[in-house]
């Protein structure tokens, strides 16, 4: 048997159905440009058929067991249901298959078998998509990767752009700090992680350059409070002092160690905690100068909102970018982009109004499954 | 008491597994808007394979009385193996330490070049538990720790070879290996393309599911025959006996742990195909080790040892995939998804232990 041989018949096949099924590539601008803007310029442009509602779409989302997650699984069910997308849908079904690609591969695969018209999905990994992606594509099934997306441009995919919070965290702590050399504190997230590379790249990138002289000291935080707090305090322990601070999440951990030993408010920028919020606020007067930038959960319903409008045959950029929301000690506002009177966790900004994603943080938190459903 | 009825009643474990497995996979397919069709025997195949072939490596040792922690490690290793070697291509390879370039020749091209890549990685799965085993033997430490450090240990260098997820393994391979036997003989040109006459009664079946099959039929029930094999069994019975019978312990505990390590490699291979890459993931190494334990109690093999069998951990897994497929087709709200999933578990494992409550002796209980 030759393999080689079959691999350029098979190319042919695929060749000929690629082009009954799948997305076509086509011309800009795309449909709805307020609420999906296209990465950049180069961004490619895709048309599926167009296909009768209302429609049948499913979430496969990965790990669940954290405040982001879980917020995130409460927006896509409260988005379901507002005006304008409930009527669109058929049926939205919600799973979580913990961190085994096996698992979230099998139930991507059983969505499509099922006939569903659309999958949004949080990858457990940006690689290892390719065979759903294929399969997906054979079936016309619309695919909407968001927040950890794929090392991919055969997919729609959906997020803020990371590297551009490191870039923006940089030049928050240099205008801050008011100097270009001095000791820096970098939190870091899950290791491994499309979005903890991206930040950290931004991050770098801005720091290192000339003349800066930054002595950047490196700990992994995971995204989790608890963790951040420990690390953070273990690097206190060793360097004594620090001139700025750049946490990629579990910010009010990071704060609340520099708290107990007494290290002196710094600059400092870090993820949309509402906690962390609440710390910026009262304690910028101190010195905390404080920004967070937000990854936020309701990226899920821009996912859903743009799976539809590739149903509805609109043409849709292959990489949207979501605005990042920022706040800092200066526009930091109660009631509005922070809560100082809810006691639970979660991520402030959850509200994207040129998509139609209207409801507040604490809507959505103070909602039970029940409600949701 | 005929032949068979006494089978059955040293397989109760077993045969509860199989059974309640069966009926609710039927509820499945029977739910299922495509049930019984070949795409979703595809997909449940696909899925299952992984876990099931981890469930195997994890029953050898637990047979022999030892917890085996570096099962999902070795899998995770010996797919970031097999996203280097399973390119298809003929790039040379070298590895890369501390600046210095050691080159490790190169594969040929095409098939000859991904039979060898797969061997290597079987090979390589098969050395990580060939380790375990001298570590645990001839080190005289318990498993359940040795397993612990050397499994940080693979994954220490699953990471140093994929510290990004990565790596491009061959399509073909992948589309082969993870459709049907149709799509199968399709791509390596067989049987006139899958087309024969003769094949059409088998185009449908999943080849995940063949290949699992033969790993059994081919190493594992042979094992099990040997005397290695059956000492293996005795060990986890009773080991001071088996000693005292004249068994070789050590080699048989050295050869429980090599096998594991074998069909962990196989799991690791096949997921590295089927995701085309391979990554370091730890957290998903993690879980492959328990949901192993999970499977093999589940199939109905003692965690003492001494009694029970790969084909239950099969069972044992698919059962415990299958519960997740629900959420899938009924309306489950996706935060008690996982107490679902709990509860289900434990009822499963408890069916399997009601023989508990007709135990005339309490002595039996132990064993």
């Amino acid at each position: 048997m030759n393999l080689r041989v079959s691999a350029l018949a098979l190319a042919a096949v695929f060749a000929a159905t690629a082009a009954l099924a799948g997305p076509k590539v086509v011309a800009g601008p795309g449909a709805d440009a307020g609420c999906f803007k296209p990465w950049s310029d180069k961004t490619k442009f895709f048309q599926w058929e167009k296909k009768a509602g209302p429609y049948r779409i499913a979430l496969v989302n990965g790990f669940v067991g954290n405040i982001w997650r879980i917020q995130m699984v409460k927006t896509a069910k409260a988005f379901a249901e507002t005006p304008g997308i409930k009527e669109n849908l058929k049926e939205f079904k919600v799973v979580s298959t913990g961190t085994d690609v096996a698992a979230q591969l099998g139930a991507m695969e059983d969505f499509i078998n099922q006939g569903f018209d659309a999958i949004v999905t949080i990858a457990v990994a940006p690689d290892g998509f390719d065979r759903i992606i294929r399969l997906a594509d054979k079936n016309n099934v619309v695919v909407v990767p968001f927040d950890n997306i794929l090392d991919t441009d055969k997919v729609m995919m959906v997020n803020e752009d990371q590297h551009a919070m490191g870039v923006m965290s940089a030049h928050w702590l240099i205008d801050q700090m008011g100097k270009t050399a001095g000791d820096i504190l970098e939190v870091r997230g899950l290791p491994g992680n499309s979005v903890d590379r991206d930040r950290h790249v931004g991050f770098r990138e801005v720091m290192e350059a000339a003349p800066n002289k930054f002595n950047i000291t490196e700990v992994v935080g995971n995204w989790d409070p608890g963790t951040s707090q420990k690390v953070t305090a273990d690097a206190l322990a060793v360097h004594k002092h620090f001139d700025g601070v750049f946490t990629q999440g579990g910010s009010d951990g990071t704060v609340r160690a520099m708290m107990d030993v007494k290290h002196p408010f710094v600059p400092m920028s870090g993820e949309g905690e509402n906690r962390f919020r609440v710390q910026i606020a009262d304690y910028a007067k101190d010195g905390l100068k404080g920004m967070s930038y937000g990854q936020s959960p309701a990226l899920v319903a821009i996912a859903m909102k743009a799976a539809i409008s590739a149903l509805q045959g609109n043409v849709m950029p292959q990489l949207v970018s979501i605005p990042i929301p920022v706040a800092d000690y200066k526009t930091l506002k109660a009631g509005e982009n922070y809560f100082p009177d809810l006691k639970a966790d979660f991520f402030a900004p959850n509200q994207f109004l040129p998509c139609g994603v209207t409801f507040t943080a604490p809507q959505i938190m103070s909602q039970s499954e029940a409600n949701t459903k | 008491m005929s032949d068979l009825a006494l089978r059955a009643r040293q397989n109760v474990a077993f045969l509860t597994a199989v059974g309640l497995f069966l009926v609710v996979y039927l509820i499945y397919h029977m739910s299922h808007p495509k049930g019984f069709s070949s795409a979703v025997l595809v997909q449940n195949a696909d899925e299952v394979f992984t876990l099931a072939m981890v469930a195997v490596a994890q029953t050898v040792p637990v047979l022999a009385a030892g917890l085996d922690l570096s099962v999902g490690a070795l899998m995770t290793m010996v797919g970031c193996c097999a996203s280097y070697l399973l390119t298809g291509t003929t790039a040379s390879m070298a590895l890369e330490i501390a600046g210095y370039s050691l080159p490790l020749g190169s594969l040929p091209a095409g098939v000859p070049g991904l039979v060898i890549g797969m061997v290597i990685c079987l090979a390589i799965g098969a050395l990580g538990g060939l380790i375990n085993g001298l570590v645990v033997v001839y080190g005289r430490i318990q498993p359940i720790i040795a397993t612990l450090a050397t499994g940080a240990i693979y994954i220490g260098i699953a990471l140093f070879l994929r510290p990004q997820p990565g790596g491009k393994i061959d399509e073909d391979l992948n589309w082969a290996l993870t459709n049907s036997l149709g799509d199968f003989a399709s791509t390596v040109h067989i049987f006139s393309d899958g087309a024969a006459p003769w094949f059409a009664p088998f185009a449908g079946i999943p080849t995940p599911f063949v290949l699992l099959a033969l790993i059994l039929l081919i190493v594992w029930v042979p094992f099990r025959r040997t005397v290695t094999g059956r000492t293996v069994y005795a060990i986890g019975s009773a080991e001071g006996a088996a000693y005292m019978s004249g068994l070789n312990v050590n080699r048989a505990r050295i050869a429980a742990f090599t096998l594991g390590g074998f069909f962990a490699g196989c799991g690791g291979l096949f997921l590295a195909i089927q995701t085309s890459s391979g990554n370091a993931d730890i957290p998903q190494a993690g879980a492959y080790t328990l949901n192993s334990i999970a499977s093999v109690v589940i199939g109905g093999t003692s965690l003492l040892g001494g009694a029970g069998g790969a084909l239950g951990s099969v069972f044992g897994a698919m059962m415990l995939r299958v519960i997740s497929f629900f959420f899938r087709i009924f309306d489950i709200a996706p935060l008690l998804q996982p107490l679902f999933e709990g509860v289900i578990l434990l009822a499963a494992v408890s069916v399997g232990s009601l023989r508990v409550l007709r135990v005339k002796n309490t002595l039996e209980l132990f064993r």
